[in-house]
């Protein structure tokens, strides 16, 4: 039974037309109101260059980092409480995986709600200080003599520095002594030796040598040891002494000593192969050294990678945190100074690298840190020399080490021929170019 | 039929929703079958626990153990010690993100489905494509929204935004089973006089038993599994969610996955309650059926 | 309305006030339904919807962020994306991911929800487990696969080492193909509890009845689901399928979790371009492009959907 009238059909198409017009304005209307009334700067200071030095600190700041996971992040908070007591300006602390990170200052700094003090990659820093939002660091008289000079460059963008880092890291070769002493052999210095030692410790169970190449960042920056060291120029990636550094790698997927599977690993799962006795060597950072401490496992030495030739100077990428001062006040700002200044003097920043088994970029306090922790020697001596990979690159970085990660995973997979790939990638480059 | 009638309306007449009834020899050997079937499906399961019981990358091995072998009971014992306060907290976001949607897209459902709403096609429509956009989209925009406002770090704010992976989809799915309710229910309950609150209360939500807790199901899911507006959303200082705070045993660079595969692990479990209880009221459902005598 | 009934009143030739204030008051419920939901959606997605399609027309960058300038520049974003040998290759991968997930989840989960309608014992709690694919966070789920996946040391490829006459495994990640066969076959494996409930909810709308009668007359298992339970599943399916369509094109975490998009773009979608585009590359404007013609598919699969109901509706 229908109890309802019969509904009159009106032209129903242009009416339709019309009404969904109506709604699709109002929907945009409604949003843009919504958008006007956030985003866009927030009445800042303004000027990056007030006596920002002169203001009085604030009582409490907001601080950010990327120290996630429970040892790091314990170490962290260590300092961060030291220098909290020690200023006595309070600390309000986020920390966030990396991933997020940089979404979250981008976020921060379209509401106008930035953190006072944020630890960033120090690949990011010029990207960052890019967008006008970070205050140079010469407002708040900060001594970086002695610093890496590698850190310094990271955190320059046209004469100015933006940052100042607590810890920095590079890379260096692990190889696993027992299985070594069982081949009779010595850690090598050379490509040469290392292609030979990988492929006689290849055996059904293992590989020789292992390093990290997936489709991110990290693939870039595993990679540089061997493309620097080379005289690779990131300007210029079909030169033949880049192609020369891609097909050495290549030809240890292809003589069988080091997986395929690399293109798939994290150096978080490098180093639980190497741990779990997968490969013999692997290429790695020292933040792994507390966790294959703790497993017990694995009887393990540390040398510098290896050079492409004897004698050679070997160039490691730069790799650590940096703490960059948004602009957010003169107060505030002065107060994250001071306790950026706290975490970097040189007991701090001993604490600091210790804790995280990071090396110090001081070279002062890493020569006293070398003193306590003397596993940490071999990425001490290299890390002095070592280049930030946005060296006189500044924004173009991101597209270059994208291009360098995908041609690397597309010779190591037999994709491409390593000159291929890197012409793909420098072609990628250029038309990318604005 | 009266109003009360309709409201303890038994469904074992139309027999709609019973389960098809099997003799009792071959139900055992269902079961077997059914249980194969599930181990099989759920093994990537059993290696998550494997992997929670193994040191981190065990399972990355040329001969990896079925059974952990060394056991290590780390990751569990940090998990238990350290996670608790974010399952909590993660359980009210998941109910609240429930409460929210049902009460959103329950009448909202109903309306586009039965009622003659105008522009519904166009609703419709809206509801379906908003799904499209993009999760850090929604976030950067939400965070900008939410600071202003001073939603950041609050529940209930959290489980707003969680709601909007839930909400067009549960109106979506609800409208659709809502459409098949035989007019006839809802005529003869106007004729007793009841208004439209009055069918939406008395008829239309007990018959709709089975989807809207289908729908409430999946927006407990999103709220539970949600991780990118949870890191958006939150500084950590008041509430951490166990998504954002599986990350304790995740660094920049290291990652320690038996500590890991312990919290999902752990956090499985008050989830799995949830599903069985709510798995028992789909199965014993009403009409809501396709079928016009 | 009121035009209506006016022209109404006309064609009848008497008053008909009551019916109108009826009608208002009919139109205004109506209304109070759908009012706290329409609110919800445009404030929540309105702004990012709107937020996004600008930003596909603006010149976005890092930059953007803090100063609020984006210069408008028309359609190069497009153009950009579009030129990109990137570009059809992604179409690509998104497509046979798409249809190759939703084949199979759809498939497997009306299987798994027809085999369970059955009554037997644990059928409830094997039911409730199989949605514990959907729990998992996916960077959990990712890893899982990632590990199983491994060319020489996951469990997957140990197991059909095992086989009589295979010598070594599948490159699981290390191969385009089989990369993006493994990425399906993760999300496949999340997506069967999805289709699952929503199928199974839709066969307990079946009444009983009609299976009894069905098999009086003979009718074998097969022919029972082909011409009874199919046709009577159909609304549910199309929602199952449009619903799959649009979640499954927005799949991100599992391929970045799995291969994060490599290797070397094998595995690259739209989606996960997009945000590579934005979060890697940091110009978020051809990010903003890629997601808006995502939307725009999705806008144009709605309009299938839709029509497909209308018809459905009139024909019934």
């Amino acid at each position: 039974m229908n109890i309802n009238t019969p509904r009159l059909r009106t032209n129903s198409s242009s009416k339709k037309w019309r009404t969904n017009l109506q709604l699709g304005a109002g929907l945009v209307a409604v949003s843009f109101l919504a958008a006007s009334c956030s985003g866009g700067p927030t009445g800042s200071s303004g000027s990056t260059e007030s006596g920002a030095g002169a203001a009085k600190p604030a009582s409490s700041i907001t601080s950010i980092d990327y120290f996630t996971d429970a040892t790091s992040s314990a170490a962290f908070q260590k300092v961060l409480s030291t220098c909290a007591t020690k200023t006595g300006i309070k600390i309000n602390r986020q920390s966030l995986p990396l991933k997020e990170l940089l979404p979250k200052v981008l976020q921060g700094a379209s509401s106008g709600t930035m953190p006072n003090l944020a630890f960033v990659d120090n690949v990011n820093v010029q990207q960052l200080a890019q967008t006008g939002a970070l205050t140079p660091i010469s407002n708040y008289g900060f001594d970086l003599s002695g610093f890496a000079p590698g850190i310094v460059a990271a955190t320059t963008l046209n004469g100015k520095n933006y940052g100042v880092s607590p810890a920095i890291n590079t890379l260096a070769l692990f190889y696993n002594k027992d299985m070594f002493a069982a081949a009779g052999l010595k850690p090598p210095t050379t490509w040469d030796e290392l292609k030979t030692d990988a492929a006689a410790l290849k055996t059904p169970n293992r590989y020789g040598l292992a390093l990290s190449a997936p489709a991110s960042e990290e693939g870039t920056w595993q990679f540089l040891p061997f493309f620097w060291s080379n005289g690779g120029d990131l300007t210029n990636l079909t030169s033949p002494k880049s192609v020369e550094a891609l097909s050495f790698i290549t030809s240890l997927v292809k003589d069988g000593s080091m997986s395929q599977s690399v293109v798939n690993w994290a150096q978080a799962d490098v180093a639980d192969q190497f741990i779990a006795g997968n490969t013999a060597m692997m290429i790695n950072g020292p933040w792994n050294i507390s966790k294959i401490d703790k497993s017990g496992k694995v009887k393990y030495g540390i040398v510098p990678i290896p050079a492409p030739k004897a004698g050679a100077t070997l160039t490691v990428p730069l790799g650590g945190e940096v703490g960059v001062i948004p602009v957010s006040g003169g107060s505030t700002q002065a107060a994250a100074a001071k306790v950026l200044k706290c975490m970097t003097d040189n007991d701090q920043m001993l604490q600091w690298a210790m804790g995280n088994t990071r090396i110090a970029p001081r070279d002062t306090t890493a020569k006293q840190e070398i003193v306590k922790l003397p596993v940490l020697a071999p990425f001490a001596e290299t890390v002095r020399t070592s280049r930030a990979r946005t060296t006189g690159l500044g924004l173009k970085y991101p597209v270059i080490s994208q291009a360098l990660w995908t041609a690397i995973q597309s010779a190591l997979t037999g994709t491409e021929t390593p000159e291929a790939a890197l012409k793909t990638a420098q072609t990628t480059v250029d038309s990318s170019a604005k | 039929m009266t109003v009360r009638e309709l409201d303890t309306y038994d469904a074992t007449d139309l027999r709609k929703g019973a389960r098809r009834r099997t003799n009792s020899r071959n139900r055992w050997i269902h079961t077997v079958v059914g249980t194969v079937i599930v181990a099989f499906l759920l093994f990537p399961l059993y290696w998550m626990i494997n992997a929670s019981f193994q040191q981190s990358g065990a399972l990355l091995s040329p001969h990896p153990s079925f059974l952990p072998s060394p056991v290590t009971l780390d990751g569990y014992k940090a998990t238990l010690t350290t996670q608790g306060g974010n399952l909590r907290s993660s359980i009210i976001i998941s109910l609240g993100t429930v409460l929210i949607t049902l009460v959103l897209s329950t009448p909202a459902a109903y309306a586009l489905a039965k009622l003659k709403v105008p522009r519904s096609t166009t609703l419709m429509f809206v509801v379906i494509t908003v799904q499209m956009v993009p999760g850090i989209v929604m976030a950067n925009a939400l965070y900008v929204v939410f600071a202003r406002l001073g939603l950041i770090d609050s529940y209930v704010g959290l489980m707003f935004a969680d709601a909007t992976t839930a909400v067009p989809f549960a109106i979506l799915i609800m409208r659709a089973f809502m459409q098949d309710i035989p007019s006839e229910l809802i005529e003869a309950a106007k004729i007793d006089g009841a208004g439209e609150i009055g069918v939406f209360r008395h008829i239309v939500i007990p018959v709709s038993r089975n989807v809207i807790i289908t729908a409430g199901l999946f927006a407990f899911l999103h709220g539970w599994s949600d991780f990118l507006f949870a890191v958006t959303l939150t500084t950590g200082s008041v509430f951490t969610p166990v998504t954002v705070g599986i990350y304790r045993f995740m660094g920049a660079q290291t990652a320690d996955w038996n500590g890991v595969m312990a919290t999902a692990t752990i956090a499985s479990i008050p989830a799995v309650f949830l599903l069985i209880l709510a798995q028992k009221y789909i199965s014993a459902g009403i009409t809501g059926g396709a079928v016009k005598e | 309305m009121i035009m209506r009934d006016k022209t109404v009143q006309a064609r009848a030739g008497r008053p008909t006030p009551p019916r109108t204030r009826w009608r208002r008051r009919r139109y205004l419920v109506a209304l109070g339904f759908i009012l706290p939901a329409a609110l919800y959606i445009v404030v929540f997605f309105g702004y990012p919807l709107v937020y996004n399609l600008a930003m596909s027309f603006q010149d976005y960058t890092p930059r953007s962020f803090y100063t609020g300038e984006a210069p408008f520049v028309g359609l190069d974003n497009y153009r950009k994306i579009l030129s990109s040998p990137i570009f059809q290759p992604a179409v690509l991968h998104t497509i046979v991911f798409t249809v190759g997930s939703i084949v199979f989840q759809f498939g497997i989960g009306l299987a798994l929800a027809v085999y369970f309608n059955r009554r037997f014992p644990l059928s409830n709690l094997l039911r409730a487990m199989l949605l514990l694919p959907w729990l998992l966070p996916l960077i959990v789920s990712s890893a899982i696969w990632r590990w199983m996946f491994d060319k020489d040391f996951g469990v997957i490829n140990y197991f059909i080492r095992l086989l009589p006459g295979v010598d070594t495994g599948a490159p699981w990640l290390t191969n385009g193909k089989w990369a993006l066969a493994a990425v399906v076959i993760a999300n496949i494996w999340i997506g069967i509890p999805f289709n699952m409930v929503i199928l199974y909810g839709g066969l307990q709308g079946i009444a009983e009845t009609i299976y009894e009668a069905a098999k009086l007359d003979g009718a074998s298992a097969w022919q029972c689901f082909r011409y009874m339970t199919w046709p009577l599943l159909k609304p549910v399916t199309l929602v199952v399928l449009m619903l799959g369509l649009v979640y499954t094109i927005k799949v991100f975490d599992v391929i970045m979790g799995l291969t994060g998009g490599g290797p070397a773009n094998q595995t690259q979608t739209l989606t996960t371009w997009s945000y590579q585009y934005s979060f890697s590359l940091f110009q978020f404007g051809p990010g903003a492009a890629v997601s808006s013609l995502l939307a725009l598919v999705a806008a144009i699969i709605a309009l299938f959907y839709l029509r497909s109901l209308r018809r459905s509706s009139d024909g019934s």
